[in-house]
């Protein structure tokens, strides 16, 4: 008996040990946000050290940070809200209606999400360069949404499939239009699609680099946009403002995760598995 | 009244009238996604499909020039060292894959064992934290972590195994294998995400059956385990392998594709000769070729699914 209990606390001893080194990295970098530029480059390296918020208020203080913060959030939001609205009425289409062609286009839907970054924008590249849509909220919110479209259809038309179609006949038959049926009846019962969807593409957007960097520009560029080229300061790598900037975008998506584990699954798999973990 | 009869979907096609209402709402409901495809997809693709016939290159200044077949026949004559590129990218998935998959089975079992796993929640986010990562934060901070000089990886290996400091990032010799280790590092959490999912959709009336009957165990996993979960286990390792071979903004703010040719991976590739060199043309052949490969893969994912499906 107490062979058999050690055993399991053993396994929980390593488990958990686990997934301290697998988030470790991530806490050194959270740390180092805390640290002068002195105590960061120090070796051996500091782990006690007198923290300081010096780093913080020098990030504060840059006028295009607070840019770059805002193009990431309405980026961000608006994209993938205006991605979700039009998704779900067409997952609704392919769940209920099945016109011709539901298996193609689904396909082809998926397809573009598998293709890699640089041979997705190479063509978007080209038109919006020849109509001059470079460095445009609008057109970049308008692209962010068409790439959040893929994910969110095969998300939500899981979920509408998974609503009895003896909800709609009801529905129906009582007299409520179509409309009535797609909003007041299935729309309800699919909120944790939408909620996944929400989020998996907020997160992706949220952490979308090379497509910001390509057809936005100086007046539309986010963090991670900030990050890969705003590296350098004072003749060498910024780490201080590295570290800052990490620490305080990485927190949205990690709440998320904890906050919503049950659609961990669901958003990362395309909708393809459902269950909890 | 008329939306009355609509009730019975799908079945009575033929009433007269009603056809056309459910075509107008179909056409109204599928017309914004199908717009924003024409407008962002299928004109871009085609125009892309167009310009992997001509030499074409925005730094030259040169109108463009059909060329015909011959950017796809560079590209099999090895030209930029495309096969290169291939064989480190095959590599890079390849190892990749298997690696991030025999962990995450291992780390998948033993958390399924572990329901009752104080803080097992807070253990999980911890462990799933890397996947959400900005994937050029990740990049950027690992630098900082492969750093020779102080880098704190080479301070723990000089006081556990007392090495001399790698130049993890620099040296054309561990390069490749310093990014592969932080993909792993990224991506174990998900099989072990995609082992609990496959480990959940066992039954549980057939595993506390097996309970019951004593099976030994390499049984209950042959028979029952694997029989429900290899689905699930195969759509995580395909879906692992389709994000492996798109691996570009963990590598950009880490090596760049260096040093030399290191850790030059497909995307990677397509990436400077589209935005750095502006050779249109023959990127945008190479995006095609990927375009097939990466359609060949998404049928693959769907006939999986289908097994599935039809399974269940």
């Amino acid at each position: 008996m107490i062979v058999a209990r050690l055993r399991v606390w053993s396994y929980y001893v390593l488990l958990w040990v686990v997934s301290i080194v697998f988030v470790s990295p991530v806490l050194w970098i959270a740390l180092s946000a805390f640290k002068t530029r002195n105590d960061i480059l120090a070796m051996p390296p500091k782990f006690i050290f007198r923290p300081t918020l010096e780093n913080f208020a020098h990030l504060f203080a840059r006028d295009e940070l607070w840019r770059q913060v805002a193009n990431s959030v309405v980026l961000s939001l608006t994209a993938v809200i205006i991605a979700i609205v039009v998704s779900f009425l067409a997952a609704f289409c392919f769940s209920r209606f099945k016109p011709k062609g539901t298996d193609f286009l689904m396909f082809l839907l998926l397809s573009i999400r598998m293709l890699p970054g640089p041979a997705v924008i190479l063509p978007v590249y080209l038109m919006y360069a020849g109509f001059g849509w470079k460095d445009n909220h609008f057109w970049l919110i308008m692209f962010y949404a068409m790439f959040s479209i893929p994910f969110s259809v095969w998300i939500l038309k899981g979920f509408i499939d998974g609503v009895s179609v003896r909800f709609d006949e009801t529905g129906l038959v009582n007299g409520g239009s179509w409309l009535h049926v797609i909003f007041k009846v299935v729309l309800p019962q699919v909120k944790p699609g939408l909620i996944a969807a929400f989020i998996f593409n907020l997160i992706f957007v949220w952490n979308e680099f090379l497509f910001n960097f390509i057809i936005g520009g100086v007046s539309t560029q986010n963090i991670p946009y900030a990050l890969a080229v705003g590296t350098y300061a004072d003749g060498g790598v910024a780490w201080p403002f590295i570290a800052c900037l990490t620490t305080i975008y990485i927190i949205p998506p990690v709440v998320f995760i904890y906050a919503f584990q049950k659609y961990l699954l669901v958003g990362m798999t395309f909708g393809t598995v459902r269950g909890e973990v | 009244m008329s939306s009355m009869h609509a009730g019975s979907i799908g079945r009575k096609p033929g009433i007269a009238g009603m056809f056309d209402y459910r075509t107008r709402l179909t056409i109204s409901l599928l017309a914004p996604v199908l717009l924003f495809f024409i407008v962002f997809n299928t004109i871009p693709t085609l125009w892309l499909l167009g310009l992997s016939f001509y030499n074409y290159s925005l730094t030259s200044g040169m109108p463009p020039e059909f060329i015909g077949f011959r950017n796809f026949v560079q590209i099999f004559n090895n030209r930029n060292g495309i096969w290169f590129d291939l064989s480190r990218t095959f590599l890079f998935v390849g190892l990749g894959v298997t690696i991030q998959t025999s962990l995450g089975l291992l780390l998948g079992f033993l958390f399924w064992g572990s329901k009752a796993m104080p803080g097992r929640r807070v253990a999980l986010t911890m462990l799933f934290t890397p996947m959400v990562l900005t994937p050029v934060a990740t990049g950027t901070f690992f630098r900082f972590i492969y750093d020779p000089d102080f880098g704190i990886l080479n301070w723990i290996l000089h006081g556990v195994f007392g090495l001399q400091p790698i130049a993890f990032l620099t040296n054309p010799a561990t390069a490749y294998w310093s990014v592969l280790a932080v993909d792993c590092w990224m991506w174990t959490p998900f099989m072990t995400l995609m082992t609990l999912a496959a480990l959940g959709s066992v039954p549980k009336a057939e595993l506390e059956a097996i309970e019951v009957d004593r099976i030994p165990w390499h049984k209950r996993l042959t028979l029952v385990v694997w029989h429900h979960g290899k689905f699930i286990l195969m759509l995580g390792v395909l879906l692992r392998t389709i994000d492996s071979f798109k691996t570009l903004d963990l590598i950009i703010p880490m090596t760049k594709g260096g040093p030399g040719q290191a850790t030059r991976l497909v995307a990677m590739e397509l990436n400077k000769q589209a935005f750095e060199s502006f050779n249109i043309g023959w990127s945008s052949a190479y995006s095609v070729l990927l375009l097939l490969v990466s359609i060949a893969m998404t049928s693959v994912f769907i006939y999986i699914l289908n097994l599935r499906r039809r399974r269940a």
